[in-house]
């Protein structure tokens, strides 16, 4: 069991390094493979990686790795469809819809899933962020210049309770695409929400509690009563 | 009309700064806060000084301000600055407030003020520094900053042409800055005592910054600190004008070397982000023509700032008190090395939490996951307690870095804090807090060392 990490030199911007830190400690067997700008994605050669994560980038980052990944768009899109688990947190979500555009310049994103993204340097969004999935809810951190439009196919990952979605006004947050995850929430999102770590756990196969699970269950209802307080504002 | 709301704005915000001081309010924000409500182009209009030093950076900016005006004063300069006070528009303003004539024309010659890099293009444009010295550019409050690549960016569009650069030629993202800028580089050698093999959770230059190919260090001190090169396209970092080439321990000095000539300075400590501030300074003073014998003689007498770094010793302990910064990891990683790196076993007290968040919000606690909480996974640290609302999340952390769990306390209340720790397993206590968090700090350390006298 493999799990890789996408362009760490680019997208490790707010401890987002620590979601996959985090899984390998859940998962001591699993192997942690890094791919580097220039190399061959594992996910295109490696049956062995069931789990694949990206996280935020510089504006800068996103156009270099939307060049480096191009070329195994289709590889990537078949083992999406094949099941393969991913998850893409911060701005590197964008990566997979269609275009980014920010003022006159448009960068042309994979096109894997039906969302077009907007920038605007101008303004940063920063929010806690309490959303609803099926069995759990979510804490995290929103913190972007950007915004998404989600065309009407795409599938929604969080209900928004308190926080940003994926636009102003947006009832929804992220997307869902198989076992993709694209999320504007950033961090270290997957310590910070052990119920979302134990079902991502339970879904590659490993039916276990995620490590230090006392403790991080402890913190995120700490986390949990603070975000549903509303005396206490998003930023 | 509009001179008219200047003059207006510049005697409101005279008074309100007589009324604070009579108040023994302080004073330094609110008279140019209310100077730039009252006219929004304040910081245009007010009389600057002849001779204009703007001090900026992620870190250290405060640091070398302070030696900055500590220097200048002991020369008689008597220059205007905002050190008492905010780095913003507003601190500025006030600082220029209380230099200015009822005419608006600054009766002083020269001044140093701390600019915030966030606030860049509210500050350089109108300021318009002669001198502009950045420490640094590092990750801080994602909430502000984005990250060190945006604020570079916004620096780059509003450095004024003819502002005299003085940076640091080991942080690749500063030294990059306004490439057509005149400029004097300064930079660090490896020192013997250093390791060449730092690791850090945050490394922000991995690729090169003019074609993205994989960057190679020569050296790194920490975080992308150090010396690189792109084997790709032939980018290098800039050759350094002064050049610290050797620190004394024992006697407390750094020598720099500049134009194949070496001088001696005193230096406050000697920790590696306190001989970056110490060369900083002493660059920015050579570029400007001060004698490198006269700025030395003032350097005798200078020390950090206590806000900063307090030691005491106390029956068989030593008590530490070093401000971390919360929210940013850099700043707290340099203060984890440093406790690892202090011989004898050690308790360490986190006084971390952002004190705005906690009352009003919830912080975004993303960047303990970018801080080397790893550093504090040594042998020779035997307790570390978390301390405040956020006690849960930096257990969790700790954990994570490897520390065992028996060694961390989670404390919610500060004032539990000096009660939990274990001074019979230590021989040194240190309390690493928050910027805003002085007070608490204090009060903190001041019941530790009463434990520690009754002892």
């Amino acid at each position: 069991m493999k799990l890789e990490y996408l362009y760490p030199e680019l997208g490790n911007l707010y401890g987002d390094g620590a979601n996959l830190g985090y899984l390998q400690k859940c998962l001591p067997e699993a192997e942690t493979v890094e791919t580097h700008l220039g190399d061959k994605p594992a996910f295109a050669s490696d049956p062995e990686v069931v789990f694949l994560y990206s996280g935020p980038m510089t504006e800068r980052g996103q156009g270099i790795a939307l060049e480096a990944l191009r070329p195994w768009t289709s590889v990537l899109l078949a083992r999406l469809e094949d099941g393969l688990h991913a998850l893409f947190t911060g701005n590197s979500m964008e990566l997979l819809g269609k275009s980014i555009t920010d003022g006159d310049s448009v960068l042309e994103g994979l096109g894997i899933v039906d969302l077009t993204s907007r920038r605007d340097l101008k303004h940063r969004a920063n929010s806690f962020f309490l959303g609803k999935a099926e069995e759990y809810e979510i804490t995290a951190f929103n913190s972007r210049f950007s915004h998404s439009s989600p065309g009407e196919g795409l599938q929604s990952a969080f209900q928004v309770v308190r926080g940003v979605g994926l636009e102003p006004g947006c009832g929804f947050e992220g997307y869902r695409f198989r076992n993709l995850l694209g999320t504007y929430l950033l961090g270290p999102l997957l310590v910070l929400n052990p119920l979302l770590t134990r079902k991502l756990l339970a879904e590659l196969g490993a039916d276990r509690e995620p490590a230090f699970f006392a403790e991080a269950l402890q913190a995120y209802e700490s986390r949990l009563s603070e975000f549903r307080d509303k005396k206490r504002e998003l930023d | 009309m509009e001179k008219l709301r200047f003059y207006f704005a510049l005697w409101g915000a005279k008074a309100a700064g007589l009324v604070l001081r009579i108040l023994r309010r302080g004073g330094t924000y609110a008279p140019g806060k209310l100077a730039l409500t009252l006219c929004p182009d304040f910081l245009a209009r007010i009389g600057r000084p002849e001779t204009l030093i703007g001090v900026t950076g992620t870190n250290g900016k405060t640091t070398v301000s302070n030696m900055l005006c500590d220097i200048l004063e002991s020369w008689g300069l008597d220059p205007v600055s905002n050190r008492m006070g905010a780095n913003i528009d507003a601190g500025a303003a006030t600082a220029l407030v209380s230099a200015a004539s009822l005419s608006g024309k600054c009766r002083k010659k020269l001044g140093v003020l701390e600019m915030d890099e966030r606030s860049a293009a509210r500050l350089f444009p109108v300021l318009r520094p002669d001198h502009l010295l950045v420490t640094n550019l590092f990750r801080d409050s994602m909430r502000r900053n984005a990250h060190p690549e945006y604020i570079a960016s916004l620096m780059e569009e509003n450095i004024p042409k003819e502002t005299h650069l003085v940076l640091n030629a080991d942080d690749p993202i500063s030294s990059s800055l306004a490439p057509l800028n005149s400029r004097t580089l300064f930079s660090v050698d490896p020192l013997p005592w250093e390791s060449p093999a730092q690791e850090n959770l945050v490394q922000d230059v991995r690729i090169c910054p003019v074609c993205g190919e994989a960057v190679v260090y020569d050296f790194r001190r920490y975080h992308h600190i150090g010396r690189a090169h792109c084997p790709e396209c032939g980018w290098h970092s800039p050759a350094p004008d002064y050049q610290l080439i050797s620190a004394d321990q024992e006697s407390g000095r750094m020598t720099v070397m500049e134009s194949e000539v070496w001088q001696e300075y005193r230096v406050p400590s000697l920790e590696i982000h306190n001989l970056y501030n110490a060369l900083a300074a002493v660059t920015l003073l050579r570029s400007m023509g001060y004698g490198a014998g006269e700025i030395a003689d003032a350097m005798e007498k200078l020390s950090v700032v206590e806000t900063r770094l307090q030691s005491e010793e106390i029956g068989r302990w030593k008590l530490t008190g070093s401000m971390a910064k919360g929210l940013n990891a850099v700043a707290c990683s340099r203060n984890f090395d440093m406790v690892r790196h202090t011989p004898g076993k050690k308790a360490v007290v986190l006084l971390l939490d952002d004190v705005f968040d906690e009352k009003t919000s919830s912080e975004n606690i993303a960047w303990l996951y970018d801080a080397d909480f790893e550093f504090l996974n040594d042998p020779e640290v035997v307790q570390v307690l978390a301390v405040g609302v956020r006690c849960l999340d930096t257990q969790l952390r700790l954990l994570l870095a490897g520390v065992s769990p028996e060694k961390i306390k989670a404390v919610r209340k500060a004032s539990d804090a000096p009660g939990e720790v274990d001074l019979a397993s230590c021989e040194q206590v240190f309390v690493l807090y928050e910027v805003y968090r002085l007070e608490q700090a204090k009060e903190l350390r001041a019941a530790i060392g009463e434990r520690m006298r009754k002892a």
